[in-house]
């Protein structure tokens, strides 16, 4: 028993030094005050960092009667959501000193969030699935209104959290009828009660009602209506960090969740992911002409790439799941270092949200002006940037699985999305500047330079190892 | 008559789609959109309890329960973020939340 | 159809007990109550609510942070009745097991209670 709980323990190591961390750094931060801000980032970073480590790592298996999986999936997006949470922790950090408010709940929060992703990534059963997508949501409606006195991140807040939690209303009743129709909760049993009995209509009822929910915590359209206001209104850090780690542990609870319990009906979640995909990236070409905000922008930019990731889902093989999580992460990196851009512009004291305050950024900061132009590239998909490569596999496996017709209007709307990516290129380097631009803080700027330089040219060197590490992830799950 | 499987469904049902409706046709006020959601989660609740007896599988019962302490938790945070919005713009009307529009 | 209306027959004896003794409480109270109010009596109780007066007024915001605070302790608690009523029906390796897995959970709790503790979320003032 107790070498049988203790091999228990080192699977899920991961998750522990999260939750354990998360407590310590709230205890710290207790009795400590607000001078203590700075030691509960250092003790964060640091337990993300030794959390990535574990996963990558670990011992893989599955534990607690099939409800938690530890596998070469989870351990992929493990580590790249603690990256990702990590540079959040320290994007809030320096952002915290600026506007001289520094509280040690930022990180606390970000750890239990990434606690509640971490779970999503490894969810077998629908309990752990709905307790995990809450844990995350809850943690980021809080941070969403993290900054108390401002009205518009109280507003993102409380509509992030009406909507949130009406879509985990909708989840829950999907699980609801899942759990009748199929007869249990865990996905492996589900997986045989549909393989044995074909997939009754209550089960096809309850699964488009978990995959409107799920599809909602991703924001795809046409379930996206919280993000382009939650973008604008929540403070950059936070809109960093929301933006990256939690669409890739939606994107994996998706995988998870559809090949391992619902492969038999496979045939019908296929075509609701189509529908959601297509809208998708319709809505975000097109929805992303019209805004002035920088932020939203990259909002209906966001609602446009899970279009695209979920087409390499609903292919519904091993090289789509592999084409999507090589899509994600390369995505996280690209849409880290925007946020990071914009964290490092301000004028007069005011961070630059117009894309019209952006003209003449070439004069007065070229560096962050070419990491824009290079992550717009990457974003718009243009060779030999990541994004294209990221495109490129998702598109290729979707023409494999003969979904070529789905695939071609994708390729429309990532060229009618270019238009306004060029016209924020146009803006920083051929436009007159209206005033002198602040200096930028330093970690943003590097994370900014690091990102940029990472969609291109690291990610040639990269794309090979990611690609590799993809497709062992998306082996594990045993499609064909 | 026997009360069946079908009618706690169609008890659950009929509360759940109340609860949606009144999260989208209220326009006056953000705490009744508390109490749909918390309506809309029971009502799932109802649909656990009742598979649970009717397939004599205690996992329903047990998410049940995880599903009450969680409504709690999310009407906790739900309160918090109302009480902040209140104090930026002394009012809790549904229309007021429309500074961000596009 | 008179059959499947009789299968109701019930609720409507139920609907009309509920009224009738409703009614007659509320009535009672008016005819008969004794009636002697003076300024103790109708002030303020310790809530700090006057005693008649409009129910759908503003309060302070407090009374709000008082209730958040304690309903997630007390469904908390809710884990607590299944766990205690199953805990001894198990063998012996299983009941450590979901002991120590208890302790656990309520050392969570009360690491969030001393945040809120030391946060000075329950002093009133």
């Amino acid at each position: 028993m107790m070498t049988d709980l203790s091999s228990a323990l080192m699977i899920c190591l991961p998750e522990l030094i999260l939750a354990v961390g998360a407590m310590l750094v709230l205890m710290l931060g207790a009795f400590g005050g607000e001078r203590s801000t700075g030691a509960a980032t250092m003790f964060s970073g640091a337990a993300l960092i030794a959390g990535a480590f574990a996963a990558a790592l670990g011992p893989h298996g599955t534990l607690f009667a099939g409800a938690f999986h530890m596998d070469q999936l989870a351990a992929y997006s493990k580590v790249a959501i603690y990256v990702a949470s990590a540079f959040a922790v320290v994007m809030g950090y320096g952002w915290m000193n600026r506007s001289n408010e520094r509280k040690f709940e930022y990180p606390v929060l970000i750890l239990l969030a990434t606690l509640g992703m971490s779970m999503m990534v490894s969810a077998g059963d629908l309990i752990s699935l709905y307790i995990s997508i809450e844990l995350q949501s809850l943690a980021l409606y809080i941070l969403a209104a993290f900054q108390r006195d401002d009205a518009r991140a109280s507003e993102a807040g409380l509509k992030y959290f009406v909507l949130g939690a009406l879509s985990s209303g909708i989840l829950l009743y999907g699980i609801s009828l899942v759990y009748g129709f199929a007869g249990s909760m865990g996905f492996t049993q589900i997986a045989h009660a549909i393989a044995a009995g074909g997939a009754n209509h209550g089960v096809v009822f309850g699964l488009v009602f978990l995959i409107c929910g799920v599809a909602f915590k991703a924001s795809a359209a046409p379930f996206h209506m919280w993000t382009p206001d939650v973008y604008e209104g929540a403070p950059t850090p936070v809109v960093a960090f929301v933006a990256a780690a939690p669409k890739l542990a939606a994107m994996v609870l998706f995988v998870r969740t559809l090949s391992m319990g619902f492969f038999g009906a496979h045939e019908q979640w296929a075509q609701v992911l189509l529908v959601i995909a297509v809208i998708s990236f319709v809505v975000g070409a097109f929805g992303g002409l019209m805004q002035r905000d920088v932020k939203r922008l990259l909002a209906y930019s966001s609602i446009a790439n899970i279009g695209y990731a979920l087409l390499g889902i609903a292919a519904g093989t091993q090289l789509g799941v592999q084409a999507m999580l090589v899509f994600m992460v390369l995505y996280m990196i690209d849409v880290t270092g925007f946020f990071a851009c914009l964290l490092a512009l301000a004028r007069n004291g005011r961070p630059i949200t117009q894309i019209s305050d952006l003209s003449g950024l070439k004069g007065s900061k070229p560096g962050i002006a070419l990491a824009i132009t290079a992550l717009s590239l990457s974003v718009l998909g243009m060779p030999p940037f990541s994004g294209f490569w990221a495109k490129f596999y998702v598109f290729k496996s979707a023409f494999d699985a003969g979904l070529w017709q789905i695939a071609i209007a994708g390729l429309v709307a990532s060229v009618v999305a270019a238009f306004y990516y060029l016209r924020m290129i146009k803006i920083m380097w051929f436009d007159a500047s209206p005033a002198p631009v602040d200096g930028s803080p330093s970690e943003a700027r590097w994370i900014a330079f690091a990102c940029a330089l990472f969609s291109f040219p690291v990610v040639l060197i990269a794309l090979h190892f990611l690609d590799q590490s993809a497709g062992l992830a998306a082996a594990s799950l045993g499609l064909h | 008559m026997t009360i069946g499987l079908a009618h706690y469904l169609a008890v659950a049902a009929i509360l759940f789609t109340i609860g949606v409706f009144g999260i989208f046709v209220n326009r006056k006020n953000v705490i009744v959109i508390l109490m749909s959601i918390e309506m809309i989660l029971l009502s799932v609740n109802i649909n656990f309890v009742a598979f649970s007896a009717y397939l004599h599988n205690i996992q329903g019962q047990i998410i049940a329960l995880f599903v009450l302490t969680v409504a709690a938790a999310e009407a906790a945070v739900g309160l918090a973020i109302l009480v902040t919005f209140f104090r930026n713009r002394g009012d809790i009307a549904v229309d007021d939340a429309s500074m961000m529009k596009g | 159809m008179n059959a499947f209306l009789l299968q109701y027959l019930p609720i409507v004896i139920f609907f009309a007990i509920a009224t009738v003794l409703g009614l007659g409480f509320m009535i009672a109270a008016a005819v008969m109550a004794p009636s002697a109010p003076d300024a103790e009596k109708n002030s303020a109780y310790e809530c700090g609510f006057n005693a008649f007066d409009d129910a759908r007024m503003k309060f302070d915001v407090r009374f709000y942070l008082v209730s958040i605070l304690f309903i997630i302790f007390d469904l908390e608690v809710a884990f607590l009745f299944p766990w205690a009523v199953s805990l001894f029906g198990m063998p012996h390796d299983k009941m450590v097991y979901a002991f120590v897995s208890m302790m656990v959970f309520l050392g969570v709790l009360t690491v969030g209670f001393i945040y809120e503790w030391k946060k000075g979320a329950l002093e009133w003032e």
